[in-house]
């Protein structure tokens, strides 16, 4: 019997832009075995760090550590004939295969469905990329922050009533995590029906799409009121606010049911302000916002950020701290609940990472091994696996496939 | 061809966005997801705009609507024991249930993992909550729009020079609904090849910050973590939104090498500058970023945002314009690609919604039905699914079991 939930699957993940990269990791830390195929300069995330002390390299970038755990690695350069026939080979005794190259690239690299099927009728693959396979912007150029844009979620991010601030960027590579998660998703959807006797397919993942599905009630707003959006999320209640604290820290003083607001209003001890009219419900305070929010500004400065979440949280008022990342990897919540993994490393040591988003009663998420060094598994795959001699391998690698 | 999820049923006792997000995704994929809701404690996003006319009502709420579309709904009081032992009837005949009540409610209802189990042994339960089931802080509260702050996201966020800011939405519970799904159809995987069902404890606050591994890893390696930054990029410059002709008009550009940013002096008439000392490699442009940016912009606030996306993909360089939700909605690119869903809703008519961001060859994916209005389904699932005589039903609504 399995121990893992996905024990047993194998996924090819080709991928350069870090949403495959994901959707591959929540496969494999569930148990799925997941080779990773490379091009020969590897991965791009080996060149984003962080790098421990600053010092560039390959097998050190903490992008890629993070993104590529539980994962087999290979290095292959399927934009030669050779390379291609070795990918064929591992995709026809995989599962499903994963990629992020768009539509004109992957068309060049021999990258497409109709040349993924020949080699394996069954398999479902998965192409996650910008904007789809299909419609009149797929070829266009895109990274994190435009990909925010064409979704609809860079214009509600920003400075309300100061019209010289930009849209603003949620951090990170937001577009590529929602590309990633709706890719481990529909695969995992793909596979679970193939396991009940469905068929393989091709599953065309658009991020655009993935972060038009997540904009909260913005899309509604136009179907429904014919209005349009404006930034910071056009918050239709009220309190729901970062202001910074006496001690010089932040606090998220939000308030989503009524029930919370008159507890707030207790422990604020019934300033006259929420008596007025202009207080009265939680839609017309946040009509009244701008008003109302140097009063709440000015009582929420007489506390320490932690003083005021503890007394909010004991009468269930849904205050949040902003956590530095310092404070989070420090949390007691979170070390009592084993969040933080160490994961040692060959070449980079051990490094605490983030963990598991969910706990699984039978199946454990797990970190079985770190991510790999750049063709490390290069004999175990090519040679174990496909069956191809050490001399071939060698000359392989004299012709830089491999 | 049927979805992959054909066959399963989905004992639904989620409410606000998380939970149903979650959900949904079964949905999408063929599941039936039945809701298990109350008139006595209307589900909260229910009671969030946007309404039609801007006019409150628990059955029009676009927010609602959006993130229940292709499930059934049901009323049923839980906390009377009639309830309680009815939707234990619809676990017994599911596959997967699903609560996202604040710790420790669904134990009071008599409706935890336990008890689930003496009637159906093999049920898949997730609990999903703000802070996971486990830990000091267990029985804190929690919504969506805290787990941007408590994630560490605010804190990464912001222009520069100025505080933390939030994201624009809940991106919390987007973020733990797609995780959750995934982590059902896993469950239901190893239930088809073990006959073992389980238990999942699904912390908000942990999966809002596994979207941010990398970010972490600057503390874990070198102590500082990276400090607020606007629209720029520790690897690309220029990087940004730049304002563009018009009120509020704005445009994204990223150029992520040497190229692109030859291409882009191009575009905007300045090939001098790709030659220009201050800006020859990504780290010179880096240092030089102000003035960069003044470059760029000096081009872009004469432009319209469109015309100067063409412009610039045509040479090869990523940009676009922040789109507004209505742009969003009639976008060109979106416009044939059967995404959008407009089903005929009972008391909203046909609105437009977002629909399914993955698209199956073999067995394409369709959204059923619009959301459903509280109670909808009454008839399908007391009736159809759990046999019960019109008699029953009446006097389950009398003793208020079915409110």
């Amino acid at each position: 019997m399995p121990d893992r939930a996905l024990e047993g699957l194998t996924i090819i993940e080709v991928g350069t832009r870090g949403a495959a990269s994901y959707g591959a990791k929540m496969l494999a830390d569930l148990g799925a075995d997941v080779i990773k195929v490379e091009p020969p300069a590897g991965d791009p995330d080996r060149a984003l760090g962080p790098f421990p002390g600053g010092e560039a390299h390959p097998d050190k970038s903490g992008t890629y550590l993070y993104l590529n755990t539980n994962k087999l690695g290979v290095t292959l350069d399927i934009a030669t004939e050779k390379g291609r026939e070795v990918l064929g080979k591992l995709a026809a005794k995989a599962d499903a295969l994963i990629h992020d190259y768009p539509p004109a690239e992957a068309e060049a690299l021999g990258l497409t469905y109709d040349v993924i099927r020949a080699a394996n009728p069954d398999i479902v693959m998965t192409s996650v990329t910008p904007f789809g396979q299909t419609g009149p912007h797929k070829d266009f150029k895109a990274n994190d922050l435009t990909m925010q844009g064409a979704g609809g979620w860079l214009w509600i991010n920003g400075w309300p009533g100061n019209p010289d601030m930009p849209p603003l960027k949620a951090y990170g590579r937001q577009p590529s995590y929602q590309g990633g998660v709706n890719a481990a998703l529909a695969t995992m959807g793909a596979l679970f029906g193939r396991s009940r006797g469905g068929p393989g397919q091709h599953i065309d993942i658009s991020i655009q799409e993935c972060i038009a599905a997540i904009l909260e009630f913005v899309l509604p707003i136009w179907s429904y009121m014919d209005t349009r959006v404006v930034r910071y999320g056009q918050r239709p209640l009220q309190p729901i606010d970062t202001f910074q604290c006496k001690d010089g820290a932040w606090i998220f003083v939000l308030c989503i049911e009524e029930h919370q607001w008159e507890r707030l209003v207790d422990l604020m001890e019934t300033p006259e302000w929420t008596t007025w009219g202009v207080s009265e419900n939680r839609f017309v305070r946040a009509s009244n916002w701008d008003a109302l929010r140097p009063f709440m500004e000015e009582w929420v400065s007489q506390w320490n950020a932690d003083d005021l979440y503890r007394a909010a949280q004991a009468r269930r008022i849904p205050f949040a701290p902003v956590s530095t990342l310092g404070e989070l990897l420090e949390s007691d919540h979170l070390k009592a609940r084993g969040f933080f993994v160490e994961v040692t490393h060959p070449e980079a040591g051990t490094l605490k990472h983030v963990g598991a988003p969910y706990k699984l009663s039978e199946t454990p998420w797990e970190i079985r091994l770190p991510a790999p060094t750049l063709g490390q598994h290069n004999a175990e795959i090519f040679g174990g696996r496909l069956g191809l001699s050490a001399a071939e391998i060698e000359s392989l690698a004299t012709e830089g496939v491999v | 061809m049927a979805g992959p999820l054909n066959g399963i049923r989905v004992a639904d006792f989620t409410w606000v966005w998380a939970g149903p997000m979650n959900t949904m995704q079964l949905a999408h994929m063929g599941a039936e997801v039945i809701r298990m809701e109350t008139s006595n404690r209307i589900c909260a996003i229910r009671m969030l705009p946007p309404w039609p006319k801007g006019e409150p009502h628990p059955n029009r709420s676009g927010y609602f609507n959006q993130y229940n579309q292709g499930k059934r709904a049901i009323l049923l009081d839980l906390s009377k024991a009639e309830g309680a032992a009815i939707a234990k009837r619809i676990v017994e005949m599911s596959d997967v249930a699903v609560e996202n009540f604040a710790a420790g409610v669904i134990d009071k209802l008599g409706l935890g993992y336990d008890e689930l189990r003496k009637v159906n042994d093999d049920i898949i339960m997730m609990s999903m909550s703000g802070y996971g089931a486990t830990g000091p802080e267990k029985d804190y509260v929690s919504y969506g729009p805290a787990q941007v702050p408590m994630s560490g996201l605010s804190s990464l966020t912001g222009y520069k020079g100025w505080g933390p800011m939030h994201v624009g939405m809940s991106y919390g519970d987007p973020t733990a609904g797609l995780h959750a799904a995934f982590a059902l159809i896993a469950a239901l995987f190893y239930r088809d090849r073990t006959g073992k069902g389980q238990h999942i404890d699904m912390s908000q606050w942990e999966s809002s910050m596994v979207v941010l591994g990398e970010a972490f890893m600057h503390p874990v390696m070198n102590g500082a973590s990276p400090e607020r930054d606007g629209g720029h990029d520790p690897h690309m410059a220029p990087h940004n939104v730049y304002r563009c002709a018009g009120e509020d008009r704005w445009l994204a550009i990223g150029c992520g090498s040497d190229e692109e940013f030859g291409a882009l002096c191009g575009v905007i008439g300045k090939a001098a500058l790709a030659t220009d000392a201050r800006f020859a490699t990504i780290a010179d442009r880096k240092a030089n970023e102000e003035a960069l940016d003044a470059e760029v912009e000096a081009w872009t606030s004469a432009q319209d945002p469109f015309e100067a996306t063409e412009k610039l993909q045509a040479a090869g360089v990523a940009a676009y314009p922040p789109l507004v939700n209505q742009e969003v909605m009639e976008s060109p690119q979106l416009a044939g690609r059967d995404f959008w869903v407009e089903h005929e809703h009972l008391e909203v008519g046909v609105r437009r919604h977002a629909g399914i961001p993955w698209h199956f060859s073999e067995t394409p994916l369709s959204v059923k039905r619009a959301a459903p209005v509280m109670g909808q389904d009454n008839e399908y699932v007391f009736g159809e699914l759990l046999g019960m005589s019109s008699d029953e039903i009446a006097g389950l609504t009398e003793r208020e079991v079915i409110k």
